[in-house]
């Protein structure tokens, strides 16, 4: 422990932000800092998702598992789910995951009267609970409410019936991808991008855009007014190497210079609508910190030391 | 430019002139002005293959083939056999003036109902229609004769093939099908018998009335031909041995020369002889010996020659009391069995000929090698088609029919008194053919002593576990000729079935390379009439026999024509002549499939008509610009092996079986959610495959991970299984029928027990007996509570009685140990007996596990090794997360390039939104996109040009060292899966015999350490394990051995001692353990007459 503190003081700056989407930098930390954020966001933020399906009638053409199946994985608002308890951990209902501690009762009732197909959707499910409801995209996708009829679960024909019963419990990720509220989380390095000017001005102007258009993304433009090569967009670039090997080509390795920040990562965050984005991020974290308490914990106990043996010592830094 | 159908009998090169086929089948829409406009590009060629599959390919041929037989050939059979006379009186007949197979249709309780191909396969009835015949006969006898005349008299019910004329779905556009319970990309082809699909396959055989030259073992040139004609079927051989040239004929015990042949045929002059055979001084020298052999003989003249026949004939019957004499039989014989296919009454002088011709094709061969025939060739093959075969099989029927109602008749008649009048058409009615039919159908066991044909396993269950392993049980050949092992010709890839035969599809292993697949466009002819044909070919300038002498046969200048095998007669100008022919054929004036072909070499042109040739379309051009160059083989995709795998695997593919698939009832495999793949194939899109997909597109990285990926093995994403990769539903029959005995007592369902024992697993029952749909079922638990009758003998037991005892007999489910199944459907119908049959669905709903098996398209299967968390996964900046990692070191050796171009071409697919093509060949013709193409498409869409992405490691943040090929590729889940698969046991059952433990998953067997896990126990020097596994897990058992004699002695209870049985004695036994299948060895071995002795060496130095 003695000897200089790696602690770090990371900076996060937000770039872009909507419902369901987040943008943003996270500055003077490691992969290591980065990459759990990035874990514990898919596998281990809670949500709340259809668990249990008493199906009554079902004489639509999809079987009972498939419709079960179908129902878990809608995602249900679940603003509420860190405050909820595990239906595992529920003294309240001994477990059985019945209580309004831990579940949500859901039931839907279709049948189809035409000769149209009916589409039975995330709509049609009725929650006993106003907060853990199927997730709305109308108003946030920005389009005509009508457009949007939620999810589609099965389509009944004439005469067909669908009625059951779900319960929807809190869980995570890790346990069951319906319960990630992550649609897509990714982060990566931001790239360093230095241009040598003075071996690029030895350039003419067509070697120049031979050069800039070997690259698959737009990272380089040519400045109409001055001619010279200038970065547009350095996120653009994939760390592809096309430009290096293209300036190796023409004859003129060094001609730019790219290396990746190892502290600097830009995350993309993308939610089902389980959880807003930037909630989802802020219930990462503070997963996360239980998970480090929970560490921290087991060092301070002498447990620890029957627990681990030797290695707790190493631990404490022994 | 149009589309010709040119036989296999055409070598394509042969074949180019300007036409357009105005001849089309009737059914579908063609339209003509399209199909006749020039077309101006290879790509635009293409339009003309689903115009084509529309009218032929497929299992169109089977089709064809059935519709053959039910339009024309039935009718045939019945002409040739119209009339059934009593040889008492022959003034009574009965004359069929007409036969006719009606629309399927089923009987019950006398009233004739419509019906659907599902409804039989649903309640295990035969989908058949009634043969309906017209008839003229005499009713009544002695003096109170009248004739009488009756229409659609019904004699049988014939099996129908589904989509044929006679099948009620013929024409049924979608919505129709649908409200039939139809799907309608089934393509129809097959039978159902007693509700099983079964289809007849294809037989491929040496072709019939053809001389074909081969080299025997011996060294020795044949001439063989195979005659084949309505009334027998024979086979003769001419063959040239130590330079002198005899005839094998089955009738005669010995080689009978030739020239004694042809003296008893009437050419009595040798000169003649070997005029007729050509008058190059080379075939003189060699006719020279088998000239001297036959006057040595000293025959010179007919008599003399039929005399010596005679002695050489075979004796059927010793007692020598045959009815004709022996002269006349051997004329008979020459007449009807010796080269059947030339007819001729008295004059022989045709069978001269094609004897003269044969000849010549020997010395030919004997003087240039390359004059041998090939049988492997296509061309000399004839495929029988499930039509020839049914028609074979009626025609039996039929006459025996025929002849055991002229029986019945005789029997009538000749009786004296009779109470009512006598009336032959009583007969007809009875269910000889109908079972007839349907029995060898649905074994498969075609046994028709008539043709001497005794073959097993003509028949089969139509594949259904995926649509493409249907259609590919459907194109199908199989070889009828015995298999000889060690020839490798047969299996071996033929130049010829370019285009006719599929290279790839054949299975591994023993029947590789025999079992054949007909390509998508190739057609099987059927049978064209012969008269028409052979007078046309008189008009156009044929010189018949009749009017040659034998020196004409062969003059130069002029070419032999051969029609079907035949010889025909002489044409002068032959080329003349084949064009005339091919003009006729393209103007459809004669049959589309009547091949003609000039054979330079033989001097000969060839025109055949005969049924079971395989044809293939080729496109006419005028002067023959070549189509096909060098750079096509340099584009071959895939390791050619691997194609061949993949052939075998598309067919284990789950995934969606037909439109109809949840209104059957039998054994399925599906996907929960299919997919078509993002890159298809031209094929893909014509056979239907994009509606009924068998796989998913699934996001493959192309890396090693984790170690769980050697061997092909995969690592799949948890989220992705989460979310529905790989899920698939499997439903299993179980049925249970309610009997009725002969004391008229019947089997019951009882109501179940809600407490007692036997409540847990009567759990899925409704209060009727019967499980209920939707219920949770486990292993063991009861379907259907049957109750039987304890005294099913005796007296009869009237309905009234209810109080007689009964015991339990449910039907319980069978099924993985642990695991839920849900009944998914339960269906009750009255079977062919009127007992009531109730079938179960059981459904299971699997997510994939680690061992299930997995492939892409191919061949390049594997099971999935690991699972792992998402979040483990690696991903890429754009947040891609693949759902499976496949080990690179899986290309290297197979060269599944193919696979590579599917992944780049899925992956521009997905980012450009726009399904790509992949068809083999089809670049150039611009089929296919090319990978130049799909670069530049994945660099618009931001990607590398060459697939491969920067990937950061889940578990530690950081990119990895190397860019990742990652992208789409359609993935299949395969029928084999763990669950099914997983086995274990510690004591078990038995084999009775052996004592040993018994074998296979199905008995609950034991596993087996063998001859190689021995030698490794042997080797490794542990004794006790070898001791114990060999001995003590499988038969020990306790032995008493005499240690006088040695011999096995018994245990006496009695006596509380072992006794040996030979001495009489238990003084001096002992006991030994030894393995029971070493007891019964022993045993064994006394019982013939050998006698081991057990003396071991400690006792005997005692």
């Amino acid at each position: 422990m003695e000897g200089k503190s790696y602690q770090r003081l990371p900076r996060v700056k937000i770039r872009e932000m909507r419902d369901d989407y987040v943008k943003f930098e996270l500055r003077d930390t490691d992969a290591s800092v980065a990459n759990a954020l990035r874990r514990v966001m898919i596998a281990e933020v809670p949500t709340v998702a259809i668990d249990l399906v008493e199906i009554e009638i079902n004489s639509s053409v999809l079987n009972d598992e498939f419709i079960a199946h179908r129902l878990g994985l809608i995602p249900l608002t679940s603003d509420r789910a860190m405050s909820m308890r595990f239906s595992r951990d529920c003294d309240a209902c001994d477990g059985d995951g019945q209580c309004e501690f831990c579940s949500v009762e859901f039931h839907l009732r279709a049948k189809c009267h035409s000769d149209q197909t009916l589409d039975v959707t995330s709509k049609d499910l009725l929650s006993s609970d106003h907060t853990v409801v199927p997730v709305d995209f109308s108003d946030s996708a920005g389009l005509e409410s009508s457009e949007q009829k939620g999810i589609i679960i099965v389509k009944l024909r004439r005469g067909q019936e669908l009625r059951l019963r779900a319960i929807a419990r809190k869980g995570i990720g890790k346990d069951h991808a319906k319960w990630s509220p992550a649609a897509t989380v990714t982060f990566m390095y931001e790239p360093d991008i230095r241009i040598n000017e003075e071996l690029m001005d030895t350039l003419t102007l067509e070697e120049k855009k031979a050069w800039v258009d070997s690259s698959p993304t737009k990272v380089f433009d040519i400045d109409p007014k001055t001619d010279k090569v200038v970065v547009v967009d350095p996120e653009a670039y994939t760390y592809d190497d096309e430009v290096i090997k293209k300036a190796e080509a023409m004859g003129k390795s060094g001609l730019v210079d790219i290396s990746a920040r190892e502290d600097s990562f830009i995350f993309t965050v993308e939610s089902t609508g389980a959880i807003k984005a930037a909630q989802l991020l802020l219930n990462a974290i503070e997963v996360l910190k239980q998970k480090l308490d929970a560490v921290r914990l087991s060092e301070d106990t002498v447990e620890a030391d029957d627990q681990f043996g030797e290695l707790g010592a190493h631990m404490r830094g022994g | 430019m149009g589309v010709a159908l040119d036989s296999s009998v055409d070598p394509p090169g042969n074949d180019k002139q300007r036409f357009t086929n105005a001849r089309q089948a009737p059914q579908s829409a063609i339209d003509m002005e399209f199909l006749a406009a020039p077309i101006k590009s290879a790509k635009d060629k293409f339009a003309l293959v689903p115009e084509f599959l529309k009218v032929r390919g497929l299992v169109k041929q089977h089709l064809d083939s059935f519709n053959y037989f039910v339009n024309t050939g039935i009718k045939k059979i019945v002409r040739a056999n119209n009339r059934i006379e009593s040889e008492i009186d022959p003034t009574i007949y009965l004359e069929f003036k007409d036969i006719y197979v009606d629309k399927a249709s089923v009987m019950s309780m006398g009233k004739t109902d419509d019906i659907s191909p599902n409804t039989c396969r649903l309640s295990d009835m035969t989908y058949a229609a009634p043969i309906k015949v017209d008839i003229v006969y005499i009713r009544g006898s002695h003096d109170r004769k009248e004739k009488v005349e009756r229409k659609g008299v019904t004699i049988g019910r014939m099996p129908i093939m589904l989509q044929s004329c006679c099948c009620t779905l013929l024409g049924k556009n979608e919505a129709e099908l649908a409200k039939l319970g139809e799907c309608p990309l089934d393509p129809g082809g097959y039978f159902i018998i007693k509700g099983n699909e079964k289809v007849l396959l294809m037989q491929e055989q040496l072709s019939k009335n053809r001389i074909i030259i081969d080299m025997d073992k011996k060294g020795n040139f044949n001439a063989s031909v195979t005659s084949s004609s309505e009334r027998i079927k024979s086979k003769t051989v001419i063959q040239m041995e130590n330079q002198r040239i005899y005839l094998i004929l089955n009738q005669f015990a010995k080689k009978i020369p030739i020239m004694v042949v042809m003296k008893a045929l009437g050419m009595t002059s040798d000169q003649e002889v070997v005029q007729m055979v050509g008058r190059d001084p080379r075939y003189g020298a060699l006719l020279m010996p088998s000239l001297e052999d036959c006057a040595k003989e000293g025959i010179y003249t007919q008599e003399q020659a039929l005399d010596y026949l005679e002695s050489k004939l075979k004796r059927f019957n010793f007692s020598g009391s045959s009815s004709e004499k022996d002269s006349a039989r051997v004329m008979k014989l020459l007449r009807d069995v010796f080269l059947a296919n030339v007819m001729c009454q008295n004059d022989f002088r045709p069978k001269c000929v094609y004897v003269a011709v044969m000849l010549r094709r020997i010395m030919d061969a004997v003087l240039n090698k390359d004059a041998m025939d090939d049988k492997d060739y296509v061309g000399n093959k004839r495929i029988e088609l499930s039509g020839q075969l049914i028609s074979l099989l009626f025609e039996d029927l039929f006459k025996t029919m025929i002849t055991d109602i002229k029986k019945i008749g005789d029997n009538i008649l000749s009786k004296r008194s009779r109470s009512s009048a006598f009336d032959f058409a009583q007969q007809l009615t009875s269910d000889r053919i109908t079972n007839g039919l349907e029995r060898t159908l649905s074994t498969g066991n075609f046994n028709i002593k008539r043709f001497k044909m005794d073959s097993k396993g003509m028949s089969q269950v139509l594949f259904r576990l995926s649509y493409i392993g249907c259609l590919g049980h459907m194109t199908r050949v199989k070889p009828q000729f015995e298999k000889t092992r060690k020839v490798s010709g047969p299996r071996a890839l033929q130049p010829s079935q370019w285009g006719m035969l599929c290279p790839c599809d054949t299975p591994e292993g023993e029947q590789c390379g025999l079992v054949k697949n007909l390509s998508l466009m190739a057609h099987v002819t059927t049978d064209e009439e012969e008269g028409p044909l052979m007078s046309l070919c008189k008009c156009l300038g044929i010189e018949g026999l009749e009017i040659l002498s034998a020196e004409e046969v062969h003059s130069p200048y002029s070419f032999l024509v051969f029609f079907n095998g035949n010889i025909l007669g002489k044409h002068k100008k032959p080329h003349h002549f084949a064009n005339a022919l091919r003009k006729l054929r393209r103007a459809g004036k004669i049959g589309e499939f009547v091949s003609v072909f000039v054979n330079e070499k033989q001097r000969s042109v060839y025109i055949a008509s005969d049924g079971g040739r395989v044809c293939r379309p080729l496109v006419i051009a005028d002067k023959g610009v070549p189509r096909v160059k060098e750079h096509h083989m340099q584009e071959l995709k895939d390791g050619s092996p691997r194609n061949t795998y993949q052939c075998a695997m598309g067919k284990q593919a789950m995934g969606n079986i037909a439109y109809n698939q949840l209104q059957r009832m039998d054994m399925l495999y599906l996907l929960v959610y299919p997919q078509r793949p993002l890159l298809t194939t031209k094929t893909i899109e014509l056979v239907g495959f994009d509606k009924l997909g068998a796989g998913q597109n699934a996001t493959v990285a192309v890396m090693s991970y984790s170690g769980y990926d050697i061997e092909d093995a995969i690592v799949m994403n948890k989220a992705s299984l989460d979310r529905g990769f790989g899920r698939c539903i499997l439903m299993k029959k179980f049925s249970g029928t309610l009997q009725k005995y002969e004391n008229d007592a019947r089997d019951r369902i009882a109501r179940p027990y809600r407490d007692g024992t036997d409540a847990g697993r009567m759990r899925a029952l409704d209060n009727d007996g019967l499980a209920a749909p939707g219920e949770i079922i486990r292993n063991n638990d009861i379907l259907m509570n049957k109750q039987v009758p304890q005294v099913t003998r005796g007296p009869q037991i009237s309905p009234s009685q209810l109080n007689i005892p009964y015991g339990n007999a449910p039907v319980s489910y069978k099924g993985p140990h642990g695991e839920s199944c849900v009944v998914d459907k339960v269906t009750l119908s009255s079977d062919k007996h009127n007992n009531l049959c109730s079938k179960f669905l059981i459904r299971h709903t699997r997510r994939p596990e680690v061992g299930d098996k997995f492939s892409s398209r191919h061949g390049q299967k594997g099971v999935c090794g690991t699972i792992v968390q998402q979040e483990d996964f690696p991903f890429s900046e754009r947040g891609i997360c693949p759902d499976l990692i496949m080990n690179p070191h899986g290309f290297p050796s197979r060269m599944t390039v193919g696979k590579m171009i599917e992944l780049l071409g899925s992956k521009a697919g997905v980012s450009c939104g726009r399904f790509h093509y992949g068809s083999a060949f089809g670049e150039p013709s611009g089929h296919a996109d090319k990978v130049e193409d799909i670069s530049e498409t994945l660099v618009r869409m931001g990607f590398s040009y060459d697939g491969k992405d920067l990937i950061y490691s889940g578990i530690t943040g950081c990119p990895l060292q190397a860019y990742i090929f990652m992208g789409p590729i359609y993935y299949q889940k395969l029928k084999h899966m763990v669950l099914d698969k997983m086995h274990a046991r510690g004591s078990g059952p038995r084999v009775s015999l052996t004592r040993q433990p018994t074998e296979g998953k199905a008995r609950n067997g034991g596993l087996r350490v063998g001859e190689m896990e021995r030698d490794c126990l042997i080797a490794y020097g542990a004794s006790m394990l070898l001791y114990e596994r060999l001995m003590l897990s499988s038969d020990p058992f306790e032995v008493h051995v005499c240690k006088e004699c040695g011999l096995l002695g018994y245990y006496s209870h009695k006596l509380k001692t072992g006794i040996c049985s030979s001495c009489k004695t238990g003084d001096k036994m002992y006991t030994a353990k030894m393995p029971y299948a070493c007891k019964l060895l022993i045993q064994e071995l006394q019982s013939m007459n050998i006698v081991p002795r057990i003396k071991p060496e400690e006792l005997e130095k005692e």
